[in-house]
């Protein structure tokens, strides 16, 4: 019978990557190493993982069990512009926090920052109820997008500008479940 | 060398500002959406004088970001205008080193549409129109 799960598993949606830009070890030993020195710098605090629905879910797994400290977490959505709201609508939550966040350490977590526009608005909500900090961490930073400048406290990669898939991230909701970020052949959007 | 307001661009009944360009419009949407305040080309840089002292060249970005102090150009119009812009921009920073400016290019501008799944327009907002 063969394993479900190999290795090295191949998935429906690798044939529409133009190129595999962050391989499962390249990703593995980097999440690795956020999650020692997250660890380290957050020993004696009381540290709640805030994950970004839904593109964050993968990332934040594998880097929430490299934590080596105890930690919470957390999720928190947003609705995002798009064809139906570009007319006159307003972001606005789509599931607040659960976990009352007043006096206790936040580390954002993100799997992509580009515009910063999201972050902007979660930051500015989410520093009215009180934290004690804020901090942000993120899987893949596209610098050149950026219209907003967000602190970044801990960072996987710089991403060029490129449009990517996969380990999480998706492209109208499919590539989400490839094991490695790529990027996308331009005629699959 | 004083930058001024601008009072030239037209405004409608409603006190939005008229865009020159769609892509402006979607731009102002998307700041809004966001909860971002912004002002449309609500300043006017000289950036090069005449012998008489008239100004003969001068630059309004696009927008500006009262929250941020950060003014945005849009560049989306024809392959060309990058060039055109970058030139007026390094001649702001010169003369105006204070100024804080972003130059949103072309592909920038695509792939804004595209992960806000606004691809389908994006013939409508990106190339054509003049601008001045």
């Amino acid at each position: 019978m063969p394993d479900p799960c190999p290795a090295t598993p191949w998935r429906v949606g690798m044939e529409d990557l133009a190129r595999v830009l962050i391989g499962e070890e390249e990703l593995r030993a980097r999440v690795c190493a956020l999650g020692a020195e997250i660890s380290r710098d957050y020993a004696g605090k009381d540290l709640l993982l805030v994950g970004v629905l839904r593109g964050v879910t993968i990332f934040l797994a594998d880097l929430l069990r490299a934590i080596t400290i105890p930690v919470a977490v957390d999720f928190i959505g947003i609705s995002t512009y798009g064809p139906s709201t570009e007319t006159g609508g307003v972001v606005r939550l789509t599931k607040d926090l659960e976990e009352p966040i007043a006096g206790r350490h936040v580390l954002f977590v993100e799997d992509v920052i580009d515009t910063g526009l999201t972050l902007s608005y979660l930051l500015r909500t989410l520093r009215a109820r009180g934290p004690a900090s804020i901090q942000v961490c993120v899987l893949l930073d596209k610098r050149a997008h950026r219209l907003i400048d967000v602190d970044i406290a801990y960072r996987g990669f710089e991403l060029r500008d490129e449009y990517v898939v996969g380990y999480g991230l998706d492209h109208r909701q499919r590539y989400r479940n490839l094991p490695v970020v790529g990027v996308l052949r331009p005629d699959r959007y | 060398m004083v930058p001024h307001p601008n009072h030239a661009r037209p405004r409608r009944a409603t006190g939005q500002p008229v865009f020159a360009h769609p892509s402006e419009a979607q731009f102002a949407s998307l700041l809004s959406f966001y909860g971002i305040a912004w002002l449309y080309e609500p300043t006017t840089f000289p950036l090069a004088w005449g012998e008489d002292g008239r100004v003969t060249l001068a630059f309004s970005p696009d927008f500006y970001l009262p929250e941020f102090d950060l003014y945005i150009e849009l560049a989306t119009r024809k392959p060309g205008e990058m060039t055109l812009k970058n030139r007026k921009i390094r001649r702001l920073q010169e003369l105006y080193p204070e100024v804080h400016i972003k130059l949103v290019n072309r592909r920038a501008f695509e792939d804004l549409l595209l992960k806000f799944g606004l691809e389908e327009r994006s013939s409508q907002l990106v190339g054509g129109g003049s601008h001045a």
